[in-house]
């Protein structure tokens, strides 16, 4: 019955996914598991009830999935669909609505197997990916920081759930039960977890958050079957280790001295390599107990992630004293650099400046502004801008561009393969710096007053960052991510509620809608039966949108 | 009933932060019935640090917390039951015990010397009421070279609720001061920021010491003063929307993107224009602050201060 239903709702576009998916099958592919009608039509029933997501998935683009937080390991936040297009996209129309009835949502929903899976501080939700309805919720109140969730997780049937109270609870993903949880880090020390956990093979990659202690950030990759722990690598080096001479040698600040891991990373299967940014050093406004770069703090890391063994280091904001995380997405695309192709990774940092490298090496191409900055003098020998001194936290009061919560921040950015641009949510904001404590600083030891802020999406050419075309959002601190597609699109949205639709090329609008709140995740997509579906987070309420039938 | 009294209940404060957590965090179950360690006291902090992760609401649940806070502080007869916040008398008993029996070692404000930082101890944060304090300092640390101390219970919750606070004072550093010494803002030169707002300020375009300006020092704290100074929020733009038919309509201007415009005209009525059929002309009277922040240099930031604050 379930066969004959599929067959009568085959629409060109899937009988033509059909075929090719036979072929891969033929070929061998393992990626044809995961779809759902040819699973139906080719393989034996006892397959039905493998459900979940193989990490061999997450090498291959799979329409009918958004295995990651990201998307992909590549953090580009492209989609090959192109479904919904420039041409149609006029036409878009809601497919459904889901109200969590929650905190804002800011995580970016997995999608699986037709199930949407999206969090918020202590909160799971399954939904149906195709008409919204809810399967399960899972909630598990906790003490501890409850700023923001990213999202999940998935390694077969198991989905894998940071919390408030630094926990790593894993989850079944068919009903939400426990499967089991452990501590990630001591919840009492000022620790906390916010960040969508990265699978890689039989690695749990799982960040911690948490900078108003003076605590130690550290990156745990963990067992996904029993929890253990593989390995963890700290931000900061262990004494007369590569790193440690930018701490001082007398003191305990390298022990005390921050860098959290609290986004989610990316990978390159090819170079079996991990990409992680890291948070700012602890006293976090303090710098004068931390004399040196203060390594590998504000820093993109390459991690190998068998060993967590570092590979190279790259440092985006030395010695930090604005509370300028380096967390970005690390974003990686293939592309020619001085006419020769170069595996590279490129970040939009908070601090104002982007940022690319070679990721086999991690050799330094390009810095530059991508928005209006005061801080730096200039840019070193190794492509780390310069701070001003005197813009450095004041007890009378340093005016600084931009302010703490950064030019940009959590914001997803996107990389565009079809235009070769690569986009950013940016934002032009002051604020004044106060260094208060007088005596042996120790949390942040002082705090910025923000002035005045406003909002434009950017697209840089990644050859030189220049900036490609501007597109106003208006005044105040963005808070949406960004999605582009095969179909020359790009999703977000802007500062008064609007969920916008743009040309990625040239930032025309081609479509808006006033969808009543703020969007604070990134927008993703995917398509079932024939349909492509992109979802919107507004508040606490998601939407999906398709094309009319 | 004056404020004052009104603190004295010993049931507000509980009342007040309830409903407050409740409001804030009805979302979802956080209710504490115990000091929650830094982690819980962070999770307030840390929403403060980002207006657009939190709002207003969260502000306010805070503050109401610190009002709480400091109430239950001055009634150490409510503090057990509520929320293990050490009382300031017994904080400031503590001070004095810490710095004559610890401080050679650890520091007068035990952020470290010879012996360790215990502010960030973790042993202190996992410490309740001196649960795990009051063996170290009995029992002394033989092997790290610290020897045992003969105090009392008393004396012991003292250190501990001292420790405590120390570590409290770290996390709340990560706000400003409500009361922030005025003379700490002043290193500037009030003559030369006089020179500066005659001159290349450019101030005296708009405003005017004996005008808008006259005493307004004594009108905002300082930590204010300095801000509004650089971009005193809150006042609105002017706008003038023109349509197809050459009409030109003028308000104040209540919601502009990049689709709308709308606008409170004088008759104090709403009016909004789809703007692809509309032109708009927005005057922000903030455009000469606005060009302010990008040049004004540190020197002339804190000599305009400095001026500003003779202007009792």
């Amino acid at each position: 019955m379930t066969l004959k239903l599929n067959c009568t709702e085959l629409t060109p576009a899937v009988t033509a996914r059909l075929s090719s998916c036979r072929t891969r099958l033929l070929q061998g592919d393992k990626v044809i598991r995961l779809l759902a009608v040819p699973l139906l039509l080719c393989l034996p029933a006892s397959r039905l009830a493998t459900q979940g997501l193989s990490p061999q998935a997450l090498l291959h683009f799979s329409a009918d999935t958004w295995p990651t937080y990201n998307g992909d390991y590549s953090g580009r936040r492209f989609s090959p669909l192109d479904q919904i297009n420039a041409s149609n996209v006029g036409t878009l129309t809601l497919a459904w609505i889901y109200r969590a009835h929650s905190q804002p949502i800011k995580s970016t929903p997995l999608e699986v197997n037709g199930i949407l899976y999206f969090t918020t501080p202590d909160n799971v939700w399954a939904i149906d990916a195709r008409f919204g309805h809810p399967i399960w919720h899972y909630h598990r109140p906790s003490r501890g920081d409850h700023i923001g969730h990213r999202g999940l997780g998935m390694y077969g049937d198991w989905l894998y759930f940071t919390t408030p109270d630094a926990q790593l609870v894993s989850l079944n993903a068919r009903d939400g039960t426990v499967r089991w949880t452990i501590q990630l880090a001591d919840p009492k020390l000022g620790y906390f977890s916010t960040m969508a956990p990265l699978v890689i093979r039989n690695h749990v990659i799982v960040g911690v958050s948490g900078d108003v202690t003076d605590i130690p950030g550290f990156l745990d990759s963990i067992d996904p079957e029993t929890g253990s722990l593989q390995w963890r690598w700290y931000t900061e080096p262990q004494p007369g280790e590569p790193g440690s001479e930018t701490w001082p040698k007398d003191s305990d600040a390298i022990r005390h001295g921050g860098g959290m891991t609290w986004m989610t990373g990316t990978y390159d299967p090819d170079l079996n390599l991990l990409y992680w940014g890291t948070g700012n050093p602890n006293p976090v406004l303090a710098g004068r107990a931390r004399p040196g770069d203060n390594l590998f703090t504000c820093s993109i890391v390459a991690l190998n992630p068998d060993s967590g063994k570092l590979v190279w280091a790259f440092q985006p904001s030395p010695h930090d004293v604005h509370d300028w995380d380096a967390v970005e997405t690390p974003v990686l695309f293939d592309a020619e650099f001085k006419g020769k192709p170069r595996r590279l990774l490129a970040q939009a940092s908070r601090n104002g400046f982007f940022f690319v490298l070679d990721r086999a090496t991690g050799e330094h191409l390009v810095t530059a502004p991508f928005i209006d900055v005061n801080w730096a003098s200039g840019i070193d020998s190794r492509g780390r801008p310069i701070a001003r001194p005197e813009l450095a936290p004041r007890p009378d009061g340093a005016l600084v561009e931009p302010s703490s919560d950064g030019a940009t921040n959590w914001l997803a950015p996107s990389f565009d393969p079809q235009t070769g641009l690569f986009y950013v949510s940016a934002r032009r904001c002051f604020s004044i710096f106060y260094l208060t404590e007088t005596g042996k600083p120790e949390g942040w030891a002082g705090r910025d007053r923000d002035l005045w802020s406003n909002s434009t999406l950017r697209a840089l050419d990644y050859r030189t960052g220049k900036v490609v075309w501007n597109h106003e959002i208006g005044e105040g601190e963005s808070t949406a991510g960004i999605l582009t597609t095969a179909g020359h699109l790009l999703f977000t949205s802007d500062n008064q509620g609007n969920l916008l639709a743009l040309d990625p090329s040239t930032s025309k609008t081609l479509w808006h809608l006033n969808a009543g709140g703020h969007m604070e995740n990134g927008p993703m997509t995917y398509e079932l039966d024939g349909r492509q579906y992109v979802v919107m987070a507004v508040e606490d309420t998601l939407y999906a949108f398709t094309l009319p039938r | 009933m004056t404020l004052y009294m009104l603190l004295k209940l010993p049931w507000l404060p509980v009342v007040c932060f309830a409903a407050a957590a409740y409001w804030s965090f009805r979302d979802r179950i956080w209710i504490s019935t115990r000091w929650p360690g830094p982690a819980g006291v962070i999770m307030s902090v840390k929403r403060l640090r980002r207006k657009a992760e939190g709002g207003k609401r969260l502000a306010l649940c805070v503050a109401v917390l610190g009002v709480t806070c400091a109430t239950l502080a001055r009634n150490p007869g409510t503090r057990a039951a509520q929320t293990d916040l050490p009382p300031a008398a017994e904080s400031e008993h503590g001070t004095q015990l810490f710095r004559q029996s610890c401080g050679f070692c650890h520091g007068p404000d035990a952020t470290g010397a010879r012996g360790p930082d215990l502010v960030r101890s973790p042993l202190v944060a996992h410490d309740v009421d001196g649960n795990l304090i009051g063996p170290v300092i009995r029992n002394g640390r033989p092997d790290r070279g610290m020897p045992p101390l003969a105090l009392s219970d008393d004396q012991i919750k003292a250190i501990a609720a001292f420790l405590h606070d120390r570590l409290q004072q770290a996390i709340r550093s990560a706000q400003l001061p409500r009361a922030y010494p005025l003379e700490r803002l002043l290193t500037g030169n009030a003559a030369a920021g006089r020179r500066y707002f005659e001159g290349a300020g450019g101030c005296t375009a708009c405003h005017s010491v004996t005008g808008d300006l006259k005493g307004i020092a004594r009108k905002y704290a300082p930590l204010d003063l300095e801000a509004r100074m650089l971009y005193p929020e809150g006042s609105a733009s002017a706008v003038t929307v023109t349509l197809p038919s050459g009409e030109k309509v003028q308000g104040n201007l209540e919601h502009l993107d990049e689709f709308v415009v709308a606008l409170r005209d004088a008759s104090g009525w709403y009016r909004s224009f789809s703007r692809d059929r509309a032109q708009v002309e927005v005057r922000n009277p903030l455009a000469a602050h606005r060009e302010l922040l990008d040049r004004i240099t540190p020197s002339d930031f804190h000599d305009l201060f400095a001026y500003l604050e003779t202007l009792k």
